[in-house]
């Protein structure tokens, strides 16, 4: 726990902070440098942070004002924290330097230049956001992490001002609203039964009193509406393929993963054996009904961004996966199996990040050339654009889970882990899941391998540059591949294997 | 250096993968396809018992050799390399040379490498890479057709590996010291608590593989879809994978009667139903799809005897059918692709009198390579009814075969191809080495490495018992066919068509889902879901 250690954690959040008050104070053109420089150091940061950790073998802390909680407030970083402060930075870098000629920096007129304005200040508030998240350690801090995502996510979706994509806006933010009420009620149920919202301490209480039952469903179900667990996900289809490409990738890639990190954080963190078993396993059907009915929906699209859109809902139903397996279903299971559950979970939230970040920029790059993204005119899209196919392509094999791909390290862990336990009906789901991958983004790429249909409009040039960087992504979704198929130490740093929770 | 041969075949065509980024090495692509599988003969010839470990940073895969696997290594490398020299010819004619060798590539690489891999990660690795990429060469036409079919393909093949997947799983947990090696993880299946499942998933995956039925239909799809040279790859060598997946995977020193009657019973079920439904195709690759769905369930019903009976040895004999198999039915497509590119209106005779022979070696004429893989296998279906079903079988091959020759002759005018002069003798002199190979190579395995006497392959009892069936099937096809008793000509077959039922099923269940999709997201609708979601997280955990 050491000072140094400390400071990085409030830079890590106060970086981007700084970055949006520059922004708004500055506007216009230097929003976009400041987020182009602030790259770079978040890179570094969250490194640094990283290696802190792994040499230490202990978690970084550090108290706002030096007040210890309950009084003060506290940042923490375990293993958990730090992989999550690493993806986002680099999904970050990556759609910052996609986004560079998406939003310039000169546009002829002012109303023109608000959206630029607006993508850059969002980008380094979702990620100061999204730092927090990572690194908050009481659950009211997290909740005002929380806010700050869905606040600045909500205007990435009607970036362009267009009547359909603010009714998407605003059913998201409805909907992100109510789910911060239940949250929020969860908090105060627990605040009044605890005196404390501090993670640690109430790790340390017993908490077997039904309020905390209570008060953790409640805020479960404020977080899956945020995440757009099936059945909740009414609004992410339309919000994430109605805003621009580096929009959507950042909502798909990092911001539904805060509110899937915080439910994490919840369960197995804050108030170990408050939830059952049981409840973990209603978790994983309504992730196994989101994996089939998520395949399902996408394979029937005909335009590529609602077909990317709908393959987050299904991919989200994987992460849910991690619940039932990581509580473990029965006293015999070994902690290792639950372990490598744990690792399996991070690793599809980390792989799917890459991924889709890769595949939502495809998609924009493809939707750019042939003015449209429409499935069945999709005809020498190969020719035209090689590499933004060949990236789409990568990273499809790792939202397929084949090898070698970080997807595939996922699933082959949860995979493990659900015949080692015995809760061989997730095992049903994940091969279920990757075989409507399969046929969704085949759908895909067999028209853009075809030949242009005579009389087709030309395909406009895109830079190679730009093309570069979603190939960059998806090749790391790729690399993640060689992450060895066992329990990962970082992530096991700062982590009381979670207690077994047989009975109340 | 046997190590790094090994390393070489797998190499060499990812290296030249890789070259294909560059524009000046794509449009040489036709100089390196034929050279692309040479270092996987070497390995195969000069390396039968390498072993090479790779690094951990490169997932610690581990590549080895035994005689059985360098036999279907260097099968499966001869045909790549001649069916690399037809498509070289013929790719001068294409305006996008460059596009089809990248797959070809691919799947080569996969295809020589699942013959050596030794560890699991590997195994599903090099799998996938020959299964997936062979996607490339199905839909290499690029009509929509052709994408139906490749979808189709791909669908299969994941389901397939799938089923590998999670076997593979259940291999490794009940592997000692976790080891991924798979030697290690077959031995200690027989006394593993998965046995039941594993063996069903692994029989299951490498079955999608084999094209055993029901899980053959994508076999008569992709054949006639993919151009000429593909075809014969992809049915020649791509399809050993699954050999070698049976060979790799089943506990052969350990007799498990129940497992091996079982498999030996889907296998013969595949091979007549290959047989009769075969029968039933006009278009002369369905044929021959057909009889690649027969030949594998003769494999795999070789291999569930073998596993009935715990004979490790079995193991040379299956492989040294495979590699006959390699060389014919990869030829064969050579052969087809040739006639359909006829200029006069007859096929020549050189492409039909080899064709004859070693089509009608398949069903173990004599002296042909055919006989000699026939023979190999006899001791393991040696017993009474396997034995009689093993000989029927191959009189259902003789029909099965001179069907496909009457159609090879018969083909019909829309099926020609215009070919390039220049194209014709790399082409004609790749489907004559085939054929040569197809003879040739079988005996040099049968005496040279499985150990067989010429004396016995000689003997007037093998020729009799190899000679019947094929003058049993040439007299049933003739009078058959005399007497008007053959069946109907109809495309596909009956689990083909329900296929195609179900999948209108799954359309019109589509459109259903849609509507539920609509339904749920409906304002209202998801209020409610979330409340319900709450208070049953709250019931469930105070245990309501």
């Amino acid at each position: 726990m050491s000072a140094s250690g400390g400071f990085l954690l409030v830079l890590a959040i106060m970086l981007p902070a700084g970055g949006v008050l520059v922004a708004v104070a500055t506007g216009g053109r230097i929003a976009r440098l400041a987020a182009l420089a602030l790259l770079p150091c978040g890179l570094v940061l969250a490194v640094a942070i990283a290696a802190l950790i792994r040499t230490g073998g202990v978690p970084l802390e550090y108290r706002v004002g030096g007040w210890a909680p309950p009084l003060g407030v506290a940042l923490r970083a375990d293993g958990l924290s730090a992989v999550m402060l690493l993806i986002t930075a680099i999904v970050i870098a990556g759609i910052a330097l996609f986004a560079r000629d998406y939003f310039p920096a000169d546009a002829p007129d002012e109303t023109e230049r608000r959206a630029p304005f607006v993508f850059w200040t969002l980008l380094m508030g979702l990620w100061g956001a999204l730092n927090a998240v990572w690194l908050g350690a009481d659950l009211f801090n997290l909740y005002v992490a929380l806010e700050l995502l869905t606040f600045g996510a909500v205007p990435l979706v009607s970036l362009d001002g267009k009547p359909d994509t603010l009714r998407a806006a605003l059913r998201y933010l409805l909907f992100a609203l109510i789910g911060s009420v239940l949250y929020l009620l969860g908090v105060g149920l627990i605040y009044g039964a605890a005196g404390t919202l501090d993670i640690a301490q109430l790790a340390a209480m017993p908490h077997t009193a039904p309020v905390f039952a209570i008060a953790a469903a409640l805020m479960t179900a404020g977080l899956l509406a945020k995440t757009a667990l099936f059945p909740l996900h009414l609004w992410l289809p339309p919000a994430h393929a109605g805003a621009p490409a580096a929009a959507s990738a950042l909502l798909s890639a990092l911001v539904v993963k805060g509110s899937f990190i915080l439910a994490v954080r919840l369960w197995f963190d804050a108030l170990p054996g408050a939830m059952g078993p049981a409840s973990a396993q209603l978790l994983g059907w309504l992730g196994a009904a989101a994996v089939v009915f998520g395949g399902a929906m996408a394979l029937r699209q005909q335009r590529l961004k609602l077909l990317v859109a709908y393959s987050t809902v299904g991919q989200i139903g994987y992460l849910f996966f991690l619940f039932p397996l990581a509580f473990g279903a029965a006293a015999s299971d070994p902690a290792a199996w639950r372990d490598l559950a744990w690792t399996g979970g991070i690793m599809q939230v980390v792989a799917h990040a890459a991924a889709k970040a890769a595949m939502f920029m495809a998609a924009g790059l493809i939707g750019e050339a042939l003015g449209h993204d429409r499935i069945d005119g999709f005809g020498g899209l190969a020719r035209a654009l090689p590499v933004t196919v060949f990236a789409f392509g990568l990273a499809g094999m790792s939202l397929m889970g084949l090898p070698p791909s970080g997807g595939f390290v996922a699933k082959a862990m949860l995979l493990t882990a659900s015949v080692a336990e015995a809760q061989w009906w997730w095992a049903v789901a994940i091969l279920a899941g990757g075989l409507l991958a399969a046929g969704y983004l085949f759908r895909v790429l067999g028209p853009a391998m075809a030949a242009a249909a005579p009389g087709a409009p030309p395909v406009a040039e895109i830079p190679l540059r730009r093309q570069a960087v979603v190939l960059g992504l998806a090749v790391f979704a790729l690399l993640l591949g060689l992450v060895p198929l066992r329990p990962s130490p970082l992530l096991d740093i700062g982590r009381a294997t979670p207690p077994l929770v047989l009975a109340r | 250096m046997s190590g790094a041969l090994l390393l070489a075949a797998i190499g060499v065509p990812l290296a030249l993968l890789a070259g294909c980024a560059s524009e000046a090495v794509r449009a040489r692509a036709a100089l390196w396809l034929p050279l692309a599988p040479l270092p996987g003969l070497a390995a195969a010839l000069l390396a039968p018992d390498a072993s090479v470990a790779l690094p951990p940073a490169l997932l610690g895969i581990r590549l080895s050799l035994d005689p059985s696997a360098a036999m279907l290594l260097g099968a499966a490398s001869l045909l790549w390399a001649l069916a690399g020299v037809y498509a070289a010819a013929t790719l001068g004619a294409r305006p996008d040379p460059g596009r089809f060798a990248p797959w070809w590539l691919l799947t080569l690489a996969g295809s020589l490498g699942v013959f050596m891999a030794a560890d699991l990660v590997g195994f599903y690795l090099l799998f996938s890479a020959v299964s997936l990429a062979a996607y490339g060469l199905i839909v290499d036409d690029g009509t929509a057709r052709a994408r139906q079919v490749g979808l189709l393909y791909v669908v299969l093949a994941v389901l397939g590996e799938g089923f590998l997947l999670l076997a593979f799983v259940m291999l490794a947990q009940g592997a000692p010291h976790g080891s991924l090696v798979i030697r290690d993880v077959v031995a200690a299946l027989p006394g593993s608590p998965w046995r039941t499942p594993a063996l069903t998933l692994l029989i299951l995956g490498f079955g999608v593989k084999l094209g055993m039925v029901p899980f053959h239909i994508w076999m008569p799809l992709t054949y006639r879809t993919a151009p000429a040279a593909a075809a014969a790859a992809l049915s020649g060598a791509a399809v050993k994978a699954g050999v070698i997946g049976l060979l790799r995977f089943l506990p052969l020193g350990a007799a498990l009667p129940d497992w091996g009657t079982a498999l030996a019973a889907a296998g013969f079920f595949s091979a007549f139903w290959g047989v009769g439904a075969g029968l039933r195709q006009r278009d002369p690759r369905t044929v021959l799809a057909y009889s690649s769905i027969s030949q594998m369930g003769v494999i795999a019903a070789v291999m569930g005897l073998a596993l009935a009976a715990g004979d490790p040895g079995a193991g040379i004999a299956a492989a040294l059918y495979g590699a006959h198999h390699t060389l014919v039915k990869g030829g064969l497509f050579l052969a087809v692709g040739l006639a359909a590119t006829r200029r006069e209106t007859r096929v020549g005779l050189f492409v039909l009198v080899p064709a004859a022979v070693i089509a009608l070696g398949m069903a173990g004429l004599p002296l042909t390579g055919g006989a000699l893989a026939k023979l190999a296998v006899k001791p393991v279906m040696d017993d009474g009814v396997a034995g009689l079903l093993g000989s029927l079988s191959s009189a259902g091959t003789a029909m099965l075969m001179l069907h496909f020759l009457a159609r090879l002759v018969a083909l019909p005018a829309d099926a020609v191809r215009a070919m390039p002069r220049s194209a014709r003798l790399p082409a004609s002199l790749a489907w004559l080495g085939a054929s040569a190979l197809a003879v040739l190579v079988p005996w040099w395995l049968y005496l040279g490495v499985a150990g067989g006497s010429a004396a016995e392959a000689l003997s007037a009892k093998a020729l009799w018992s190899s000679l019947w069936p094929v003058l049993l099937g040439a007299a049933l096809w003739l009078g058959l066919g005399r007497a008007g008793l053959m069946p109907p000509a109809r495309e596909g077959d009956v689990v083909l068509r329900a296929f195609r039922r179900a999948a209108l099923y799954g359309v019109l269940a589509g459109a259903r889902l849609e509507r539920a999709d609509a339904a749920l997201r409906r304002f209202a609708v998801a209020l409610v879901a979330l409340l319900a979601v709450a208070l049953a997280l709250a019931a469930l955990s105070l245990g309501a």
